[in-house]
């Protein structure tokens, strides 16, 4: 079924969305906007673009926004994504913060469904066997109400838990439910609940975090957004503290500084990290 | 890398071994434990083994047992099963089986069970 979508309607959805999120669709990109009205048009009930359209214009509430912003972001994510993070903070970083300060506070900025916190928890007792999990006050926030419905519901189909991770600990960290989904044990989800946090318009915890995870966000931000959230990051990062973004991604494009540094093969950034130097 | 497929089934040892040649791998396939016996007495120079559980005349839970009490192979063994209790996953681990994959799946969970092995062998 072709359908046609006036320059004004691309026009409106490409601002909502970057109002909101920060992703930025130039008009060349349009058509990547198509499959996302075609799927609010059928969930709102509306016939063609137009209706749409007219809806958002003069009946839009938080309901509409929400089912927008879950439509175009991107969730995709599994187990131990990259791997080696996952050894430096859960063999180096995590356990000699702890021994250092007593405890660490740790934050998942985008934290999508929930494998990144997940695979951080079973990494820490994995590798640090009778790890006291309390000493890690994990926060985790993403801007996808159905990303965070599913991950604060801690359950998992057969093809998500087959993604990175182990079977080995599939069957040591999670129960299997009467309907062959996996939920992860509450005597290690206990303390874990994830939260709504938008990143470009939110204010962050400024001075409070040891660690911070944000992988995969800032590639869609254009220059400004950038900045604008790496220096609410850099706010948010406690002296010595480390901050993983993707494999992909760096400071390029802002004036933030933080130093480059391997640990067990992963590269961080981190801030002002003299006690990190004496400590190696 | 050259994989050998133990399962009975047609229809699932051609779907595997086309996702394989996708990834750019070579397969041989077994039609039940016993088969897969003999292959690997004739050609031990496999770098995975994907091993179903339900075949006749050997099951892939008695080729495991047979393989643990024999030492018939160091070749690490993935089995790929509709059996997806939590009691089979902890069964075929304790038995040598390296990793496990849960019937139906996706090519892509292939190569994330792959990479992870590969991964522990340069490890070790």
């Amino acid at each position: 079924m072709s359908m046609e979508i006036k320059k004004e309607i691309y026009d409106f959805f490409a601002k909502f969305v970057y109002d909101k999120t920060g992703i930025f669709y130039p008009e060349k990109d349009y058509y990547r906007l198509d499959s996302r009205i075609t799927t609010l048009m059928g969930h709102f009930q509306c016939e063609t673009p137009d209706e749409l359209f007219n809806l958002y214009v003069t009946k839009r509430n938080k309901d509409m926004e929400v089912v927008l912003i879950d439509l175009c972001t991107n969730n995709e994510t599994y187990f131990f994504r990259d791997n080696k993070p996952f050894d430096a903070l859960t063999k180096t970083i995590i356990p000699q913060k702890v021994a250092q300060n007593g405890y660490v506070n740790l934050w998942s900025a985008a934290s999508s469904t929930g494998q990144e916190v997940l695979s951080i928890v079973m990494g820490l007792l994995e590798n640090n066997p009778g790890f006291d999990l309390s000493k890690v006050k994990i926060t985790a926030t993403d801007i996808s109400q159905r990303a965070l419905k599913k991950a604060n519901s801690f359950t998992y189909s057969s093809l998500d838990v087959q993604r990175g991770l182990p079977a080995m600990l599939l069957v040591k960290y999670f129960d299997q439910l009467p309907d062959g989904q996996w939920q992860f044990k509450s005597e290690f989800s206990k303390h874990l609940r994830y939260e709504t946090l938008n990143l470009l318009t939110d204010n962050f915890k400024p001075n409070f975090y040891d660690v911070i995870c944000c992988r995969n966000v800032l590639i869609y931000q254009n220059k400004e957004n950038k900045q604008m959230i790496m220096q609410k990051l850099f706010d948010s990062i406690r002296s010595d503290g480390f901050l993983l973004m993707g494999s992909g991604e760096s400071l390029i494009g802002t004036d933030i500084t933080l130093t480059q540094s391997s640990v067990d093969g992963a590269m961080f950034f981190v801030k002002e990290n003299q006690t990190w130097k004496k400590a190696a | 890398m050259k994989f050998l497929i133990v399962d009975d089934s047609n229809a699932i040892a051609l779907m595997v071994s086309e996702m394989l040649k996708e990834m750019g791998y070579t397969s041989d396939r077994a039609v039940d434990g016993n088969d897969a016996v003999k292959k690997l007495e004739a050609d031990n120079s496999f770098d995975f083994i994907l091993l179903d559980w339900n075949m006749p005349n050997m099951s892939g839970i008695e080729f495991l047992k047979y393989n643990y009490e024999n030492h018939l192979t160091e070749t690490p063994i993935i089995m790929m099963t509709t059996e997806n209790k939590p009691e089979n996953i902890r069964e075929a681990l304790m038995f040598g089986a390296s990793e496990y994959i849960m019937k139906p799946f996706t090519k892509d969970i292939i190569e994330s069970k792959i990479s992870m092995l590969n991964q522990f062998k340069k490890v070790a």
